[in-house]
């Protein structure tokens, strides 16, 4: 298949629409996740050849675009952290409820700030439907850390938004 | 008790979670061009390598083009495709292939820059690639490859956001980068390489 231009573009029709998916519920934004599911298939088409059929071709292309993708926003995080200025930042103790959003706001926000690695299993599991075993695969983990961070997550987000659950 | 409650908030969490970052649906054809583009890119020999004497190295990359495809047209004159840019003798056909094939690199180039800079890339080895093609351009823009008044206009554009980017420092502040894409975007310099490139005639295309 490597090198194969008719191959490669039954192998992108066939796994776009899932890779993409994934980066989008990550980036959160359209052109980042265009991005890195460009750079997904480019590295995906380099290293076709070093394929073992191991793992299914999804779990595999799933893995690259996770790495990519986090690479990513580790990468984002970083320049926009080196931009925030001292005056755009809000006052160390600043209340910033100004309104109170609704609850699918609430918890948008409160999954953006898990740590990377709840906030990575919870939407592969939660949100997009991946096994623990895939998840696992993916991340190079145990199925049991992607049990165990889901747990861990899902208690974060409980907390998040208990004043919520208890109105 | 606890428990269950913990439970009916799972499901309540897992339910509302569907909606966090809904996905649009992919733009499967724009990003598959970009995928080729970007290929197309890390396929030249000299893609993210630094080179000495870069003035000389395009003007004989420009001159030994040049000579080969002048060559080749002499053979196939008579089935010169009719395209927007009629060459009237063999040297003018040779400067044409020759402005393709650089305008083809930098339709790759400034795609892969975009994608790049969006992601927050590393824009050295951008620059120095800048650098390369921007050698080409002035010699292009010296040459009767000029000529054309439109291809002129655009080959002065590129030079422009080329110039830009050879430009960026090691760790560009993301105002130039917009900046960039802005001056991309208002000379509409994509657009207009992609339409002075016929489809499928570049002289590297698919040869790399």
């Amino acid at each position: 298949m490597a090198g194969d231009p008719s191959a490669e573009r039954a192998l992108y029709d066939a796994h776009v629409g899932r890779v993409f998916r994934l980066a989008y519920r990550m980036a959160g934004d359209l052109d980042r996740a265009q991005d890195y599911v460009q750079e997904t298939f480019i590295r995906a088409f380099q290293r076709l050849g070093e394929f073992r059929f191991e793992s299914a071709l999804s779990t595999w292309l799933c893995s690259i675009a996770i790495s990519i993708t986090l690479n990513g926003l580790r990468k984002t995080r970083r320049s926009k952290e080196r931009e925030v200025t001292l005056d755009e930042a809000p006052p160390i103790g600043a209340v910033t409820r100004d309104a109170e959003p609704d609850l699918k706001e609430r918890l948008a926000r409160a999954i953006d700030d898990l740590p990377e690695g709840y906030r990575t299993v919870f939407v592969m599991h939660e949100v997009e439907g991946y096994t623990h075993d895939e998840i696992a695969d993916a991340l190079g983990v145990q199925p049991g850390t992607s049990k165990a961070q889901l747990f861990r997550a899902r208690a974060r987000l409980r907390e998040a938004l208990a004043d919520f659950a208890r109105e | 008790m606890p428990e269950q409650d913990d439970d009916r908030l799972d499901e309540l969490l897992r339910s509302m979670a569907q909606d966090y970052h809904l996905p649009p649906e992919p733009p499967r054809e724009a990003m598959w061009e970009a995928i080729q583009a970007q290929r197309r890119w890390y396929r030249r020999p000299w893609a993210g390598r630094r080179r000495p004497l870069v003035w000389a190295a395009a003007a004989a990359a420009v001159l030994v083009a040049g000579i080969g495809i002048g060559r080749m047209s002499v053979r196939t004159e008579g089935s010169q495709v009719a395209g927007r840019w009629e060459p009237r003798s063999v040297s003018t056909a040779a400067y044409r292939l020759t402005t393709i094939d650089h305008l083809s690199q930098a339709e790759a180039f400034l795609t892969m820059f975009r994608a790049s800079a969006r992601r927050g890339g590393d824009e050295r080895l951008a620059s120095a690639a800048a650098r390369d093609l921007l050698a080409s351009n002035r010699l292009l823009l010296d040459s009767p490859a000029a000529d054309d008044r439109r291809m002129r206009l655009l080959l002065e554009d590129l030079e422009l956001v080329l110039a830009e980017i050879a430009q960026l420092s090691p760790e560009p502040h993301e105002k130039d980068l917009k900046l960039i894409e802005d001056g991309i975007e208002r000379g509409s310099v994509l657009p207009r390489i992609r339409n002075a490139v016929p489809a499928g005639t570049s002289p590297t295309q698919g040869a790399l």
